[in-house]
């Protein structure tokens, strides 16, 4: 039997997004990389949450010493806590680092640094990129230029370089009464640095849709420039930052990782940075328990994120091609 | 494909070519790990620089590599010197017939004989403000007249344009062989800081060639000379052909005998020809190396050691044993701490929040799990190995561990500052794994007894900024001491010498002021131990650190590697070093019946 | 034409005197005065003193004519940019990294371009397959492995454990030996973005016009790929081969770090560490005009095979 569409819905039509979602649910894969995604973000969330309201929920708790120090993962071990005479038997996933910290809790704990630092180090990045994009591709003139000079000045200064001289110079320094440390020297100096892109994107997107009927028409009726951008060009390019933040991300947590092996990165809680970078020497003996635990950490937050975002690209905006 | 073989091909054609160097030759091969950053004698301030320039530029003094305790015997100087009976001249008369190394910078490139006035050069060098010295603390006020030098220097543009013929009254070259110090007060630690390569002679011919490249160009009357200097990584020393006779010591402890460190007794050293350093940054790419016959000696990385040593019976593992690898034991005058900056409010006036920080601090389990149990728990600020070393002070158990104690202090402590302590920060240099690793055990320890802390991980630049403008609030620290004189222990706390000298703690307590006074122009007397005694009390009582460990240096050479004796003081010990190349060169034959064996 | 490579010239000015600002910014402004730094631990006020002349910190910042903001200029543009913290010349510094830097990392581009072209070659031709849905899921799960990993891996594992390569360079030996292993690291971290980049580039062909001709015309696929597909290609390749050259230079700052080669990449992370502003500074104005030069020769090369750029 087929069904045969009603006539009111041929002429309703699909927006954009739904669209997009509906050919995004065809594809069961992606669907599935979404959970992924969605869990970590429910994990870096709880995790939150847990440190603000102090729920003190057992598995985050990654400061308890729970087993011997270097303990092998997957293996029932015996051993007596500190100031206790009874010993105990104990067991775990990942097996322990050299305080007796859990591995797979201190892995649980990273995602929340990482997602922390992707997440801030996305939203500044748009904040800066997006507005002065949409500014420069709507009013051209000497904003423009004056945009397109400045994104191309920070764009021919190799990234990683601009990255860690941000970062180094930033950190220690106090700026309006807030002291940049650890991880906030992290984000604030891949947002500053990583704005380039979606700059340059938004601008072209904003030229090519500047003459278009509707916002022709929002001209007509004597909506202001700031109008125009934000209610009616914005939106309508939605789906480019989004598609661009998806794979941004990926970045991100990456990114982090080589920071952390500088010296840049968090310091004082886990991050799968500091976990990867505690092989260097633990390799030696033996010790691949932590640093297989955040690869395998990385590796499932970033192939989904790379998968989703490469199917939210194709459903969204099929020409587009951010690489 | 084709195309990379070729680059390959290139590349390998432009690098430098391999000199394994004449057969039968001798080579030391040695790893660092860090970067030499300086090694201009008078700029020197780190172990690193010192364990390199000591082979190349010499001193008046040295130390005697076999005898213990430690004695100090002439090395450039002729004799002793002669000290006049106020204590304040000292008048030292120099070897004859030393030369400088053979280099562009003197006429015909041959070495100049050294004189006298090459001491005084180098002492008004280190004065010189736009030399800006490192070491010019350790000087000033001491010497009549160098003060006034360092004004007149002043006026200068360059550190090379100053007009050296300057007159310095307490820096007098009698004749070419006689060298003179006056003294503006009593200084005892004069003749042990006269062994250190910052006092090494200096031709001005050098910085009147090379100009503001003579930094990079150590030129001394050592038994090596620099040959080749690749920043950062690669480091030649080839043997000086017109060395003085210098040789091996005929004496030394009863056991030397037995342990074979007499067999080269009065030869004529050096033995080696040539000597490397590689910088390698990491441990586990310099330990298998070491493992390859590469090095011929190495400190044990904290991860290997397990594999590597029997902590109990000090002796090396069958895996060791096996490639007839030996292990040498070096007990380190050093002392390491988590200081305190006593002007900061909360830490400075509460005596009892600093002694529950002590007490909350587990040192065995720092030994054990940072060190393996090799270093040493400290129990007074002397180390044992020092003069005055007080006993006693080990049973009142100022270290000591006791969590409940620590709790309990912690009440009082909160009284004090009249409500919950606020989270402690302590600065921490560095942020490798190993770092990282060891700030985490002391912010867990100190955390057991509620006393919340954060860390605060800074680049070695910061972290010393910060130390000298007095901004850490706790910081983890140690001193090594480079002298058997405990001076430069008791050094750290008076007021007088607060950061950048080194009084970091900002401590001040008027009366240990006074006893320094006192103690300071003395030399080493039962009265002096004394002072020395109350004053360590004094220090302990008040808690300006937590008092931690003291550094014991547990290192692996193969079994070619001859005649080492570790010595706390001398850096200069390459000279005495002998390389059995047989040994070596069946060291790779008998790495491949290992490997056959495991097969 | 020539107007054309003029005015390009003409808008690097802007560009340089930009990436100037930015340093003088960063290192100047924020950075601030390191003269604490450079003193060393027990240094009197005086010795601080004289270091703040030496290096300049004492003059003004802006507003005068020996201020720091006109010196930062002047070392820029006569590339005279003093010495560095340990007091080596900068330039000397520099200039020594870049041979080993190209050492590791001619081969390392150059390995990744033949396989990844190669393959995509396969894959653009196995289109819609299973194979080629394999090869992208492959590609993006290189892609998710961290670079830290494979290094710390491919070092324990074929330099420790198998022994098949030096772990750390060695001066005194040739330097192809060290940097076999980090290439091939570098090679199989990068494959999977690189593969993917060129896959979609030889979609791009396989899907156009031209192609569909070729193959109604009877050729056989492999002439199709080889003679039309891969000849098209060429532009984007070359392309993405010209703009990675700075790239090149600046060589591999983990890979180098691990296996000890004395690069850029190297010497960067040690002016990280000592925090020697005067090196980075140098470093990101040098990388920063090579960019923007091979970006004007690309540009430029472009205009000159493609007729329909149009020169205004």
């Amino acid at each position: 039997m087929i069904d045969l569409p009603t006539t009111t819905e041929l002429v309703k039509g699909r927006s954009l997004w739904s669209d997009g979602i509906r050919r995004l649910r065809k594809r069961g894969f992606a669907k599935v990389c979404f959970v992924i995604v969605l869990l970590y973000f429910a994990l870096a969330g709880l995790i939150f949450l847990d440190g603000v309201f102090q729920w003190d929920i057992p598995l985050f708790d990654w400061q308890e010493t729970v087993g011997p120090s270097y303990q092998k993962p997957w293996i029932q071990y015996e051993w007596t806590p500190e100031g206790q005479e009874l010993s105990e038997t104990g067991w775990t996933i990942f097996g322990t680092d050299f305080l007796g910290q859990s591995t797979f809790r201190k892995m649980l704990y990273g995602a929340k640094t990482s997602i922390t630092v992707a997440l801030f180090a996305s939203v500044i990045s748009l904040l800066i990129g997006v507005p002065m994009g949409a500014i420069a591709g709507y009013f051209r003139g000497w904003a423009d230029d004056v945009i397109v000079w400045l994104y191309t000045t920070i764009g021919t200064i190799p990234g990683i370089v601009l990255i860690m001289a941000f970062a180094v110079v930033l950190r220690t320094q106090t700026f309006f009464g807030i002291e940049i440390k650890g991880i906030t020297a992290v984000y604030v100096a891949l947002g500053l640095t990583s704005w380039v892109g979606i700059c340059r994107l938004i601008r072209g997107e904003i030229i090519k849709r500047k003459e278009s009927e509707y916002v022709l028409a929002a001209r007509a009726m004597g909506c202001s420039g700031g109008r125009i951008i934000f209610l009616h060009l914005l939106p309508n390019v939605f789906h480019i930052i989004i598609i661009n933040f998806s794979l941004r991300f990926v970045g991100f947590i990456h990114a982090e990782v080589i920071l952390s092996f500088l010296g840049l990165g968090e310091t004082d809680k886990p991050s799968w940075g500091a976990m990867i970078d505690a092989a260097r020497t633990e390799l030696a003996r033996n010790v691949w328990w932590e640093m297989v635990a955040a690869t395998v950490a990385i590796f499932f937050i970033s192939l989904a994120l790379n998968i989703f975002g490469d199917a939210l690209r194709d459903c969204l905006d099929p020409k587009l091609r951010t690489d | 494909m084709p195309a990379i073989c070729i680059l390959l091909l290139l590349i390998s054609g432009c690098s430098k070519k391999d000199d394994d160097g004449k057969s039968g030759e001798m080579v030391l091969r040695y790893s660092l790990i860090s970067k030499v950053t300086n090694i201009d004698p008078g700029n020197i301030q780190d172990v690193y620089g010192s364990q390199l320039v000591s082979q190349i530029c010499e001193s008046l003094y040295t130390y005697h590599y076999l005898k213990r305790p430690f004695e100090i015997i002439p090395c450039l100087a002729a004799d002793m010197p002669v000290i006049s009976e106020d204590k304040l001249t000292y008048t030292i008369s120099i070897k004859k017939g030393v030369f400088f190394h053979n280099n562009p910078c003197f006429p015909d490139g041959k070495g100049r004989e050294l004189k006298a006035q090459d001491f005084v050069f180098a002492f008004k060098r280190i004065a010189n403000v736009k030399y800006a010295s490192v070491n010019w603390g350790g000087l000033k006020d001491y010497i009549v007249g160098l003060n006034e030098f360092r004004e007149y220097t002043k006026q200068f543009k360059k550190e090379y344009d100053v007009d050296y013929s300057y007159d310095v009254e307490g820096l007098q070259a009698l004749d070419d062989y006689t060298f003179q110090i006056k003294l503006a007060k009593p200084w005892p630690q004069l003749i042990n800081d006269l062994t250190g390569v910052v006092t090494a002679p200096v031709a001005k011919e050098v910085v009147d060639y090379y100009k503001i490249d003579a930094p990079v160009h150590p030129i001394g009357t050592g038994p090596f000379k620099l040959k080749t200097w690749q920043r950062g990584i690669y480091i030649e020393l080839e043997r000086n052909e017109h060395y003085r006779d210098d040789f091996y010591p005929t004496e030394g402890e009863l056991s030397d005998i037995e342990n074979g460190y007499l067999e080269d007794a009065g030869k004529q050293m050096p033995f080696v020809d040539r000597v490397i350093y590689r910088v390698i940054e990491e441990y586990q790419p310099a330990w298998l190396l070491f493992l390859r016959g590469e090095f011929d000696r190495l400190y044990i990385p904290k991860d290997n050691f397990d594999s590597a040593v029997d902590i109990v019976s000090k002796a090396p593992k069958e895996f060791m044993k096996d490639r007839n690898i030996e292990v040498t034991i070096k007990d380190q005058p050093s002392l390491y701490y988590l200081g305190f900056n006593m002007k900061d409010p909360v830490l400075g006036n509460n005596k009892p929040l600093r002694k529950a920080i002590s007490f909350a601090v587990n040192r065995e389990q720092i030994n054990e799990l940072m060190y393996n149990n090799r270093w040493r728990i400290a129990h007074s600020l002397v180390h044992p190995l020092l003069d005055g070393y007080n006993p006693e002070l080990a049973e009142l158990n100022y270290m000591a561990y006791d969590l409940s104690k620590a709790k309990e202090l912690l009440r009082e402590a909160e009284k004090i500052h009249g409500g919950s302590i606020p989270p402690l920060k302590i600065g921490w240099p560095g942020s490798d794994p190993f770092s990282r690793q060891f700030a985490q055990l002391i912010q867990r320890q100190i955390e057991k007894a509620g006393i919340k802390i954060e860390i605060n991980y800074l680049d070695w630049p910061t972290y010393v900024d910060m130390m000298n403008k007095g901004q850490h609030q706790i910081f983890g620290s140690g001193v090594r001491f480079s002298s058997p004189d405990p001076l430069s222990v008791f050094s750290m706390f008076p007021t007088k010498y607060f950061a950048p000298m080194g009084n970091s703690f900002f401590y001040s307590n008027p009366e240990y002021d006074a006893l320094y006074e006192r103690a300071e122009v003395m030399f080493p007397s039962p009265e002096r131990a004394e002072l020395f005694h109350k004053m360590e009390k004094m220090v302990l009582e008040d808690y300006p650190a937590v008092f931690t460990t003291q550094r014991v240096q547990y290192n692996l050479h193969h079994e070619w590697y001859d005649n080492y004796k570790p010595h706390p003081f001398l850096y200069s010990h390459v000279k005495y070093i002998r390389i059995d190349s047989e040994k070596q060169r069946a060291y790779k034959e008998l790495l491949k019946e290992l490997k056959k064996k495991d097969q | 034409m020539t107007a054309y490579i003029i005015r390009r010239l003409l808008y690097l000015i802007p560009i340089v005197m930009g990436v100037l600002l930015v340093t003088f910014c960063l290192f100047t402004l924020v950075g601030g005065d390191i003269s604490q730094q450079i003193a060393g631990k027990n240094a009197d006020a005086e010795t601080i003193a004289e270091i703040r002349h030496e290096y300049g910190f004492d003059k003004p910042l802006f507003l005068a004519w020996d201020s720091q903001f006109l010196a930062h200029f002047k070392k820029a543009f006569t590339f005279n940019f003093g010495r560095a913290l340990d007091r080596e010349k900068i330039g000397e510094k520099i200039f020594r990294g870049v041979g080993p830097s190209l050492a590791l990392t001619v081969p390392m581009f150059f390995g990744t371009l033949v396989i990844s072209i190669s393959f995509a070659l396969i894959v653009a031709f196995l289109r819609g397959t299973v194979w080629d849905h394999i090869i992208v899921f492959l590609c993006v799960a290189g892609m998710s492995i961290p670079y830290l990993s494979f290094i710390i891996f491919g070092q324990y594992y074929f330099a420790y454990k198998l022994d098949w390569f030096p772990i750390f360079y060695d001066p005194s030996r040739p330097i192809y030996l060290s940097i076999i292993l980090p290439a091939l690291i570098g090679i199989v971290a990068g494959l999977g973005s690189n593969l993917r980049f060129y896959r979609t580039i030889m979609l791009d062909e396989v899907r156009s016009d031209y192609v569909r001709t070729a193959f109604a015309k009877g050729l056989t696929a492999r002439k199709v790929l080889f003679k039309h597909v891969l000849k098209n290609a060429m532009i984007p390749i070359v392309t993405n081969t010209v703009l990675s050259i700075p790239y090149l230079i600046l060589g591999s700052l983990l890979l180098e770090r691990f296996f000890g080669i004395p690069g850029l990449g190297y010497l960067m992370i040690e002016a990280i560490n000592a925090r020697d502003f005067f090196v980075l500074n140098a470093m990101t104005f040098i990388m920063a005009l090579l960019i923007a030069f091979f970006t004007l020769v690309t540009d430029v090369c472009y205009a000159w095979v493609d007729p329909r750029v149009k020169f205004d």
